[in-house]
Order: C-alpha cells, then sequence, then structure tokens
C-alpha cells in the first residue's frame, strides 16, 4: 500500500466517522445542528491550538496551527460572515502559512534538534490558566443586549470600508508598505556577499 | 509706693529716656566709627555719659516740682495683645538713674588713664556705652518684656567686657562661665515673668500690680512666678549657690569690675526685687526664702573673703556678702533700708574697685595683698581714699556705711527673728574684719622692696577716685535727712514713709561691731598679737574650706561632667549612630542593595518579560475585579 | 447557541496562544502563538458583530484590520528571526539576553 492510499483510508473513515457522530450527537443529546456543528469546530480549532503549543517539532506546529485557522474560518461561516472566511483561509491559510513553511525550509530550523520548553513552563501554565479564569469571570458577569445571528451584507460592508472607515484603511496599507520595507532591510544580506 | 499720676504735662517724664538712647547713639557710633576718630571715641562715650547724668538731674528737677509718671509708646501687635514700650519715674527709678549715671561716668573717666594703650580702646568705650544704655533702659522700664530685654542685654555687655582681653584662655573662661551661670537664673525669670503675664494678662507692672491687689491671681502662680523671677535675681546679683561667676569675673579690666560687679549690674536682682515688692511682700514664703538666701550668701562669702589673698577677689566675695545683706534686708521687709545700703555700697565698692585698679596701675601690676604693704608713702591720694571706702563699708561712723548698715540692723530686728539678727550681726564683724585687714596689709605696713618704684596714678584717674570718696562720706547723711532735706525714709518707702529713728540697742551693737572689727584686725594684722598663720593652722579644717571657696567650683564641675556631658555624649552617639549611620547612610545603602538584588531581575530573556506583562494584566485584573467594587 | 459559547470559545484560544507565547523557547513557535491569539481575539470581534445590533459591520472590519495587521507583522518577524538565524545560526530565544544585567 502506497503512502497516498493510506492518506485516503484515513481520510475516509474520519469523515464517515463525523457523518455518523453528526447524527448520534443531534439525535441523542437535543441539540440542534448548528450547536453540534459549533462543538464539532470549536474542538478542531482548541485542538489544533494545542497542539502548536505542546508539540515538538515545529512542522507540526505549522500545520496544526492551519489545522486551528483552517477552524476559524469554519466559525466565521458558522457566524454568517462569508467575506470574513474568506479573507481568512486567503491570508492566512494563502500568505502565512507559506511564509513560515518557506522560512522552516530555508533556514533548516528542524534539522537541528532542540528544546523547544523554556524553563517557566509551570508559571505559564498557571498564568494562562489564571488569565482564562478572568476572562471567564468577566464573561459570565456580562449582560449585552444579543440577539439572533445576523449578516452583513457585503456592500455595506465594502461601503463603510471606503467611507467611515477609510482612513485607517489607509493606515493599513501604509502599515503594510513599512513592514515590506522593514523586512527587506532588516533581512538583508552583509554587503560583501 | 505713692500712686503714679499719669502726668503729661511733665517734661522730665518725657525725656527720661534720652539717657538710654544717647547711651545707644555713642554704641553705634563707636562701633561704625572707632577707627577712624581720635582717641578711637572715647570722648563719645564720656560725653554721652555726662549727658545721661544732666538728664538726671532735669529729670529730678522735675520730679521734685511735679512728681513722677510714666510714658509709654506701642511697640507691636500679635492677634489682640498689643506691647508697648515705656518709662516709669519714679523714686526708686530716679535713685537708680543718678546711680547708674554717676558711677559710670566716674568709671569711664578713670578708665581714659587705666585703658591707655590698649589696642581696642574704643571698642572698650562702645560696650561700655552699650551697657550704660541697657542698665538704665532697665531700671526704667514699665514692663517687664522690655525689662527682661534689657535684663539679657546688661549680660551680654558683662560677657563682652569680662571676656575683653579674649586672647588670656581664663578671661574668656570666666566670661563664658558668667554667662552660663546668669543665663541659670535668667531661665527661671522668663518663665515667672511669663507665668505672670498668663495669670494677668499683661507684662506692664503697674497693671500686674493692680491686678494682684484685686485679688484676681491665683496665689500658687503668683508664689512660683516670684519664686522664679527671684531665681533670675539670684543668678544676676551672685546669690549663693549662683555666685560662682562674680569672683572669675575678676579676669576683667578693673573699671569694669568696679562698674558692672559692684555698682551697678550686680544690683539689677535687687532692683528687680524692690521693683515688684508690692507682689512679692504679697507671698510670706518668697519674703521668708529671699531673706534665707540672702543671710546664707551674706555669711558664707564674708568667710571667704577673709581668707582670699588676690585684692580684686577679697573684694568680689565683699560684694557678693552685701548683695546678701541687701536681699536679706529685703526679704525682711526693709525696703528703704536695703535700697539705702545699696547706694552706699555702690559708691564705696566702686571707690575700692576703682583704687585697687590704681594701685595696679601704679605698681606695675601687683594684686596679690601679701606683696603690697605700706603704700601710702609711695601712693598717697589712692591710699586715702583707698581707706576712706574700707572705712565706709566697715560701717565706721560717720562714713556712710555706718548710717546704711544701721538701718540695715534695724529692719531685721524689727522682722522679729532673733536668728536672723545675730547671724547678721556675725557677718558685720566679718566684713569689718576683712576690710580690716586689707588696710593693716595693704595701707599701713612696712614698704616691700619690690614697691619702691611705685607712683601715684595720674589726675585723670584720682579725680574721680576722690569724687565717690566724698560721695562715700557724705552720702550717709540722706538716711537721716539734713539741712532741711527730709530723711530717704520719707520719700523711697514702701506702703508708708520710714522715718529714720535711732534703736540705741542696734546703734551701739553696729558701732562695736565696726570698731571692734577694727582693732581685731589690728590685733592680728598689724601687731602680730594673734598670728594669723598660727590661726590659720589651729582651724586648719576650716581654712581649707574657706579657701577652696567650700569646693563649689569643683561640685559645678563634677556636676556638669556626669549629668551634661554624659547627655552630649549620649546625644552624639544617638546622632551618629541613628540618624548618620541608620537613617542617612542606610537610607542610601538600602537603595544600593535593593538594586544589587533587583537587577537578577532583568535576564534579558524576553519569555520572561512577556510572563511579567501577564502577571501585570492578571493583578490589573484581580484589582479591578474585587477590589475596585467595594471602594 | 448564544454569544457565549463564542465567547468562551474565544478566551480559551487565547488562553492556550498565551501559554504558547509564555513556555516556548523557540522562536517561531512563538510567532505561532501569537497567531493563534490574534485568531481567538478576532473570533470574539466577529462573534459581537454577528449577535449584536449596535454594532453591525464594525467588528467585521476591525477584524479585517486585525488580519492585515497580523500578516505584516509575521513578515517583519520573520525577518528578525531570519536575521537571528543566521548570526548565531539558532533560533534558541535563551541565547538572546544580550540585555542580561
Amino acid at each position: 500500500m502506497s503512502l497516498a492510499s493510506i492518506v485516503f483510508y484515513i481520510l475516509a473513515f474520519i469523515s464517515i466517522s463525523m457523518v455518523g457522530v453528526l447524527a448520534l450527537i443531534t439525535t441523542n443529546y437535543n441539540l440542534s445542528l448548528a450547536e453540534t456543528v459549533f462543538y464539532i469546530l470549536a474542538t478542531v480549532s482548541l485542538v489544533g491550538a494545542l497542539g502548536v503549543v505542546v508539540t515538538r517539532n515545529v512542522i507540526y506546529a505549522s500545520f496544526l496551527l492551519l489545522t486551528s485557522l483552517m477552524g476559524v474560518a469554519s466559525i466565521y461561516l458558522l457566524l454568517l460572515a462569508e467575506f470574513l472566511a474568506l479573507v481568512q483561509i486567503l491570508i492566512y491559510g494563502g500568505a502565512v502559512i507559506i511564509v513560515i513553511l518557506f522560512f522552516i525550509m530555508l533556514t533548516r530550523v528542524h534539522e537541528v534538534k532542540s528544546i523547544t520548553d523554556n524553563s517557566q513552563k509551570p508559571f505559564a501554565f498557571i498564568t494562562s490558566l489564571l488569565v482564562f479564569g478572568l476572562l471567564l469571570a468577566g464573561i459570565l458577569n456580562s449582560n449585552v443586549e444579543v440577539g439572533e445571528r445576523s449578516s452583513v451584507p457585503f456592500t455595506e460592508l465594502g461601503n463603510s470600508l471606503f467611507t467611515q472607515w477609510a482612513v485607517p484603511f489607509e493606515v493599513a496599507s501604509l502599515v503594510l508598505l513599512i513592514a515590506l520595507i522593514g523586512a527587506i532591510v532588516i533581512a538583508r544580506p552583509k554587503e560583501d556577499e | 509706693m505713692d500712686p503714679i499720676s499719669e502726668n503729661l504735662n511733665n517734661t522730665g517724664v518725657q525725656i527720661a529716656w534720652v539717657a538710654p538712647a544717647l547711651g545707644v547713639l555713642s554704641f553705634t557710633l563707636l562701633v561704625l566709627f572707632r577707627k577712624y576718630l581720635p582717641q578711637q571715641g572715647s570722648f563719645i562715650s564720656i560725653a554721652s555719659m555726662l549727658a545721661s547724668f544732666g538728664i538726671f538731674c532735669y529729670v529730678l528737677n522735675s520730679f521734685m516740682s511735679s512728681g513722677g509718671g510714666v510714658f509709654s509708646v506701642e511697640w507691636f501687635n500679635i492677634g489682640t495683645h498689643s506691647f508697648t514700650l515705656g518709662i516709669i519715674v519714679d523714686e526708686l527709678s530716679l535713685v537708680m538713674l543718678g546711680l547708674v549715671t554717676f558711677v559710670a561716668a566716674n568709671v569711664q573717666l578713670f578708665s581714659i588713664g587705666y585703658m591707655k594703650g590698649d589696642d581696642s580702646f574704643g571698642w572698650y568705650f562702645a560696650v561700655h556705652s552699650l551697657f550704660a544704655a541697657s542698665m538704665l533702659m532697665l531700671v526704667l522700664s514699665d514692663n517687664l518684656l522690655l525689662l527682661y530685654m534689657a535684663w539679657e542685654l546688661v549680660g551680654v555687655c558683662s560677657y563682652l567686657l569680662i571676656g575683653f582681653w579674649y586672647e588670656k584662655r581664663s578671661a574668656a573662661e570666666a566670661a563664658k562661665k558668667a554667662f552660663v551661670t546668669t543665663r541659670i537664673g535668667d531661665i527661671g525669670l522668663l518663665i515667672g515673668i511669663l507665668l505672670l503675664y498668663k495669670a494677668t494678662g499683661t507684662f506692664n507692672i503697674l497693671d500686674i500690680f493692680h491686678a494682684v491687689s484685686n485679688g484676681g491671681v491665683d496665689s500658687t502662680i503668683l508664689t512660683s512666678s516670684l519664686l522664679l523671677i527671684f531665681l533670675g535675681a539670684m543668678g544676676k546679683s551672685a546669690q549663693f549657690p549662683l555666685h560662682v561667676w562674680l569672683p572669675d569675673a575678676m579676669e576683667g579690666p578693673t573699671p569694669v569690675s568696679a562698674l558692672i560687679h559692684a555698682a551697678t549690674m550686680v544690683v539689677a536682682g535687687v532692683f528687680l526685687v524692690a521693683r515688684l515688692f508690692p507682689i512679692f511682700t504679697t507671698t510670706e514664703s518668697t519674703m521668708f526664702i529671699i531673706s534665707t538666701v540672702g543671710l546664707t550668701t551674706a555669711l558664707l562669702t564674708a568667710g571667704i573673703a577673709l581668707v582670699m589673698t588676690d585684692l580684686k577677689r577679697v573684694l568680689a566675695y565683699s560684694t557678693i556678702s552685701h548683695l546678701g545683706f541687701m536681699m536679706l534686708t529685703l526679704g525682711s521687709f526693709g525696703y528703704t533700708a536695703a535700697l539705702f545700703h545699696l547706694i552706699t555700697h555702690a559708691f564705696a565698692k566702686a571707690l575700692l574697685f576703682l583704687c585697687a585698679g590704681s594701685i595696679a596701675h601704679g605698681t606695675n601690676d601687683v594684686r596679690d595683698i601679701r606683696q603690697m604693704g605700706g603704700l601710702w608713702r609711695r601712693m598717697p591720694v589712692t591710699s586715702v581714699v583707698f581707706s576712706i571706702g574700707l572705712f565706709a563699708l566697715a560701717g565706721i561712723p560717720p562714713l556712710s556705711g555706718f548710717f546704711s548698715k544701721d538701718e540695715v540692723l534695724v529692719a531685721i530686728l524689727d522682722n522679729g527673728n532673733l536668728l536672723f539678727f545675730s547671724l547678721t550681726v556675725i557677718a558685720a564683724l566679718l566684713s569689718s574684719l576683712y576690710m580690716a585687714r586689707l588696710f593693716f596689709l595693704v595701707v599701713l605696713g612696712p614698704l616691700k622692696t619690690e614697691n619702691e618704684h611705685a607712683h601715684e596714678s595720674p589726675l585723670v584717674m584720682t579725680v574721680p577716685l576722690i569724687l565717690l570718696a566724698f560721695l562715700s562720706i557724705f552720702a550717709g547723711l540722706i538716711g537721716p535727712g539734713f539741712a532741711g532735706y527730709s530723711g530717704i525714709g520719707d520719700w523711697l518707702f514702701f506702703d508708708k514713709p520710714h522715718h529714720y529713728h535711732i534703736n540705741i540697742l542696734v546703734v551701739t551693737l553696729s558701732l562695736f561691731v565696726g570698731i571692734g572689727g577694727f582693732v581685731l584686725g589690728w590685733m592680728i594684722y598689724y601687731r602680730g598679737i594673734y598670728s594669723a598663720s598660727l590661726i590659720s593652722q589651729k582651724f586648719s579644717r576650716l581654712h581649707n574650706l574657706l579657701e577652696n571657696k567650700y569646693y563649689i567650683d569643683e561640685f559645678y564641675q563634677k556636676l556638669i561632667d556626669t549629668v551634661a556631658l554624659a547627655f552630649a555624649r549620649f546625644l552624639a552617639t544617638f546622632d551618629r549612630i541613628v540618624i548618620n549611620d541608620a537613617a542617612v547612610n542606610g537610607t542610601g545603602r538600602s537603595v544600593f542593595l535593593s538594586g544589587w538584588r533587583l537587577r537578577y531581575l532583568e535576564t534579558g530573556k524576553v519569555y520572561n518579560y512577556a510572563l511579567g506583562m501577564a502577571l501585570g494584566l492578571v493583578s490589573i485584573g484581580l484589582f479591578w475585579w474585587f477590589v475596585v467594587p467595594s471602594i | 447557541m448564544s454569544l457565549i459559547h463564542f465567547q468562551i470559545l474565544s478566551a480559551a484560544m487565547f488562553s492556550i496562544g498565551l501559554y504558547g507565547v509564555l513556555a516556548r523557547r523557540n522562536a517561531l513557535l512563538v510567532l505561532l502563538s501569537i497567531e493563534i491569539m490574534l485568531n481567538a481575539v478576532n473570533i470574539n470581534l466577529v462573534a459581537f458583530s454577528s449577535y449584536a445590533e449596535s454594532a453591525q459591520d464594525v467588528g467585521q472590519i476591525i477584524a479585517i484590520f486585525i488580519i492585515t495587521v497580523a500578516a505584516a507583522e509575521v513578515g517583519l518577524a520573520m525577518a528578525i528571526i531570519l536575521r537571528l538565524f543566521r548570526d548565531r545560526s539558532s533560533v534558541d530565544l535563551d541565547d538572546v539576553d544580550l540585555m542580561k544585567w
């Protein structure tokens, strides 16, 4: 059996089981379809994120990040923000991850075996738990008027982006320019090379 | 005292303040310009003194025609309290005015000759003027605040003049001792004055008298404040045990001793008690304490005077003894007698001190009486006036001292305490004895070979001597009165006129004491019938005690060492350890040390800093969550 | 499925990302964790924009800007890490302590 076929079989198994799980959950736990989908997508994102912060391999980390980001894009779809999901996949999946992978390949970081976790791991764990608790407390104690999910028409988005938010838009383009120039300057090879 | 009339048409009252003002003017001129004036400006000082005496005559004249009064101007305000500068012209201040100006003028005249050739000639006269001005202000002032100011000024001038030759270590030490000892009294004076102010609400003397006689003052407060004021008088008038500064003050120039430490400054304490007599007499216990202190002083220091060998020291202890007599008399309600004795003593003592200066001038600085003798051969004028002064103070009639001493004894006897009376008689005998000792050892006797070249002093020095001697002879007549003038008791009295009456017992006693002392002295010191050295050997322990002045100076020194210096050492250690090391240096060191320890916080690693940021966020969140709602 | 679910998801992802930033030694992995944090914030914003009527499109627009800036920042960060790697051939953050005491 070739690698491709192994992958194919694994993917098939995953998708079928997912459908099964979906059916199971919707019938047994009395969850609506949207809720079930949300839970699955949330799990994907969180597991991906966890994987990024736990794994010792850099390449695994970048691919897990890709997974997590795609999960986030799906959540945008769930929130009826189609344009944003589009942008998310385009930019993150199409640009950021590519840049990261390029960097890994070019500098061959993964070939050097190194320790990936530093000495303040326990403190970091406690701190992140504390922050999560804090945020949770804030969330649970806030009362915001909540309606139903609503989508923003794409045209309105574009309209306000170029009228009300025109200045930040221009500034954002400036930021990109500066980042571009900065990256070139910093990463420039030495003169005599 | 007579009720004083506020008679503003009385020009004498209105210009009496010019006398001290002239002194201040003279001081200022001399301090500023003495380098440019001929003779360093001494003539300014003498002129101001003579002018002040002239003012006294004018004021006396106007007093005799239109009576006394008060004259005051507003000084400053603090909130609702206002303070005034003012003068009283009554019999007491008039007497003191005349005394001070006359004696000061004479002493300054004498100083021209005595201090000739001294580098700080001008400064000497400047401080003299300032002293005269402050003493006059003291006797003229009508409120206790001004009096206290003048009191302190007088002390300062005394300090400056005692330590006039400040290059000499002993002189500087003596000046310091005088100032510190009188300071102890001055603290009492200040507290007493403030207590009195708190009780009566005013510094003005006449108003205080009114307040006390109206019964508005609590008697405990009154007694304690009066006792404290008397403490101040004790310091200034060298009563036992604050007498230790006066003998050491002889380090100053002799004219200074004559003026300040015989006739004027030291009587400031006696004057203060006399000025406040109306309220002193309301408290029986205070009067008893005053008289006891006075008697102790008189008796003890008379004994010391008997064994001293330095001429000025004998005179100093004699002064202390006579001051004790004055205090004793005041304490026995003898107002007139005390002041009478003050006047005669002032003239006679000033005379004696100036003669000591003349003797030192003429014999090339001999001060030990054992090196003197037979001076009448070489210095006739000085010897004659010296003898007059000695006789006067011993109480030989018809010189002034006889009358005043007689009055003193009468006053003490009238007060009823026989023990005091007999002890006073003994003290009077001792005073006569040491005067006789001086007479026989200094004036009479064989001339010592070292004094062969002794010469009489110049005229500028002998004229004041003669003037003072004249007064020593005739001032006694103001006691009983003469030629149509009434006796002193008719116009200088407290409560009711005190007629000079003759008490046969007292007269014989004082005659006996005066002449007897001289006879005894003749026997011991001149004829040697009872050898002085044999007596001192027989009573060697007593003699030692007297010679060492009852070891009081050593006792004070030990007290200072154990109490004051130990406290100073404690304070120094406290300052060094607590304030310097712990607080000042410690603060610096703690900053340094904390920085030394805290620098490990900067590890240079980014993730450490990120953790810090995150923890900061967490703490802000917790603060916001838990603390802010409860505020 | 209300706003709260999304908010909790966002908070959880944020904490996970924070852990990654604080506990990782490899500079690259720190960068990835930062991306996770930024995405968590985006989820929150978009959720609000979807559920609350008062801010209809603001959330999404801000989310767009965040994505923009995140992309720019990744580029710059990469350049820095590249430089680091070139100078000492390791991306270990423990070696970058020149500002040590």
